[in-house]
């Protein structure tokens, strides 16, 4: 596969790229780069690949299978780690968007959340425990979900059942009372809404305003063996995602991403969601503002190693700057921005969470151990 | 009798092997098709192994488990097109539990459930090791505190101290981590 052509001193060492996805709204970006042909500048063309699991995700991206994904921000951090799975250093080449994920209860415990009482009440009076669902086990979601519980009280370890759904039987889980709340990605919140079987009552975007969510991922080799393509990559998504920022677009990309080979559900369902309004607080889904979006903070990767400390995914002392710093692509990424005149962060992001509580990235382990919910000590 | 589950949930015709499976001498408990159904039957059934697509939705709900361990891990068969013995056994080296090529019959499938059990036993037996080392690791702290106090409260040296601890655990016929661990509360609680 090496078609590098020397005359051409960028020009990227591989041309043909098979990249991975999960139907989801947030993997526009991909889908985007695809239609529109946004390699073709770069010298790269791209193959969607769409995958039934996020494991399955992983293990092609680790056989090579796929050369790069769209993945959550979590599972490229399990997978350097080995947490539950095969172990591989890993790479984050840019963030792909922020927000645009929520949590949805049945139909049942929404109304008697809307009628005053807390969740907290309502896990304690419950004849069984709760069961909430998630999408992968180091992923966004869980942390989410979990971050989510804990703000209002409920230790998501041991006052619920946490268990992994795939989101297209979220639905089918929630009408069959085999499940009390999920967190995912849309569609899946218009789905259940739109089938009456559930009502989003929080969107993502308010647990972290502008949390990092779906990154562009690839082996940590992927990126010394193919410098320059993992560069041409980059800067195609960066105009993919640039293109996604023009509200008339997303029209086009929910027409895309509805098709039978993609997401396979009415783009009445994917719009309105891919265009912000899921009519509760929060930051809203977005793609590029301005490359605020799509720079790899290595804070952003070190959020999540404090919260796989928090819940006990990672004991021990491990050294959490220096495994963001690997995976992180930060300097790869402030090439290919550049050279497309998209603006660079100096610094790390500090924010502050739905708890009240800030998070700044000095001190992972400190904040990890700060919080009065987490992960049992061992005897 | 090792007991199996399997998934069938994708286009793949994982549900013809029943008959070879049992023709094999394993016992098929459930055939489930979605993710709910599924951790139903592990809670419920407790099944030895699980055989399961590469390409079925469901395999994040065995992650989960896997990492949660509360309905204990087990290992986790699955199907795929590999055709290469290389590739199966570099999948397996790499932590994927195991892998099975397409034409299946018992006797290609029962060398691979042998080989996922066995690593799977291997693992249990790694991480129970790690756990005692840990726990180790933690009653050495419970002893050196215990002794500490002792040494600051009634002026012993280090292995007097040390001494009345094994001593009062002889007598109590308990571990000397729990003796340490009681008088770290006596101590508390007397301030």
């Amino acid at each position: 596969m090496h078609d590098h052509n020397p005359s051409i001193p960028d020009a990227p060492e591989k041309t043909v790229l098979r990249l991975g996805y999960v139907p989801l709204s947030d993997c526009a970006p991909l889908v985007v780069a695809q239609r529109l042909g946004l390699g073709e500048r770069y010298g790269i063309e791209i193959e969607l690949h769409r995958q039934p699991s996020w494991a399955a995700v992983r293990d092609k991206l680790i056989s090579g299978e796929l050369d790069a994904a769209h993945a959550l921000y979590g599972l490229v951090y399990g997978v350097e780690l080995g947490l539950g799975g095969p172990q591989a250093p890993m790479a984050v080449l840019m963030t792909l968007n922020h927000n645009g994920q929520a949590i949805t209860l049945s139909d049942r415990l929404a109304r008697q959340l809307a009628s005053g009482r807390t969740l907290r009440e309502l896990v304690a009076e419950a004849p069984r425990p709760l069961v909430f669902a998630q999408t992968f086990p180091t992923g966004t979601h869980a942390m989410w979900l979990y971050y989510w519980l804990a703000a209002q009280g409920i230790h998501p370890l041991t006052d619920v059942k946490s268990v992994v759904i795939p989101p297209p039987q979220m639905s089918e889980a929630l009408a069959a009372g085999l499940l009390d709340g999920f967190c995912a990605g849309e569609p899946w919140h218009a789905v259940a809404e739109a089938e009456g079987v559930g009502r989003t009552v929080v969107a993502s975007g308010a647990i972290w305003p502008d949390h990092p969510e779906k990154v562009l991922a690839c082996r940590r080799d992927f990126v010394t063996r193919y410098p320059r393509t993992a560069r041409a990559l980059t800067m195609t998504l960066l105009d993919a995602c640039r293109w996604l920022d023009e509200p008339t677009h997303r029209f086009d990309a929910a027409g895309w991403l509805s098709g039978p080979t993609c997401i396979g559900r009415a783009r009445s369902l994917i719009l309105p969601r891919l265009l912000g309004g899921n009519g509760l607080p929060g930051a809203p889904l977005r793609f590029f503002d301005d490359g605020a979006v799509n720079y790899p903070y290595r804070s952003d990767g070190l959020w999540f190693l404090s919260q796989y400390r928090r819940w006990g995914l990672l004991r021990g002392s491990a050294d959490l700057p220096a495994i963001a710093a690997a995976i992180n692509q930060t300097a790869l990424y402030r090439e290919a921005a550049t050279a497309l005149g998209i603006a660079v962060p100096d610094d790390e992001r500090s924010c502050v969470l739905i708890d009240g509580v800030s998070w700044n990235s000095r001190d992972p382990v400190a904040y990890a151990d700060s919080f009065a919910l987490r992960a049992l000590e061992l005897a | 009798m090792l007991r199996i589950l399997l998934v069938n949930d994708t286009d793949k015709p994982i549900g013809t092997l029943r008959d070879a499976l049992a023709g094999a001498g394993y016992t098929v408990i459930a055939e489930v098709d979605g993710a709910a159904a599924l951790l139903r039957a592990v809670e419920e059934q407790r099944p030895d192994v699980v055989i399961i697509d590469t390409e079925s939705p469901s395999r994040d709900t065995l992650e989960q488990l896997a990492v949660m361990g509360h309905a204990a891990p087990r290992p986790v068969v699955m199907f795929a097109d590999q055709r290469e013995p290389q590739a199966i056994r570099d999948a397996v080296g790499a932590g994927v539990t195991a892998y099975v090529v397409d034409e299946v019959t018992a006797d290609r499938l029962a060398p691979i459930i042998e080989v996922a059990l066995a690593r799977f036993e291997e693992e249990t037996r790694l991480r129970k090791r790690l756990a005692d080392a840990e726990q180790r690791l933690a009653e050495r702290k419970l002893i050196d505190r215990a002794k500490g106090l002792l040494m600051d409260k009634r002026g012993l040296s280090e292995t007097e101290a040390y001494e009345l601890l094994r001593r009062q655990a002889m007598r109590q016929g308990e571990r000397i981590a729990e003796v340490a661990r009681q008088l770290i509360a006596m101590v508390d609680l007397l301030g």
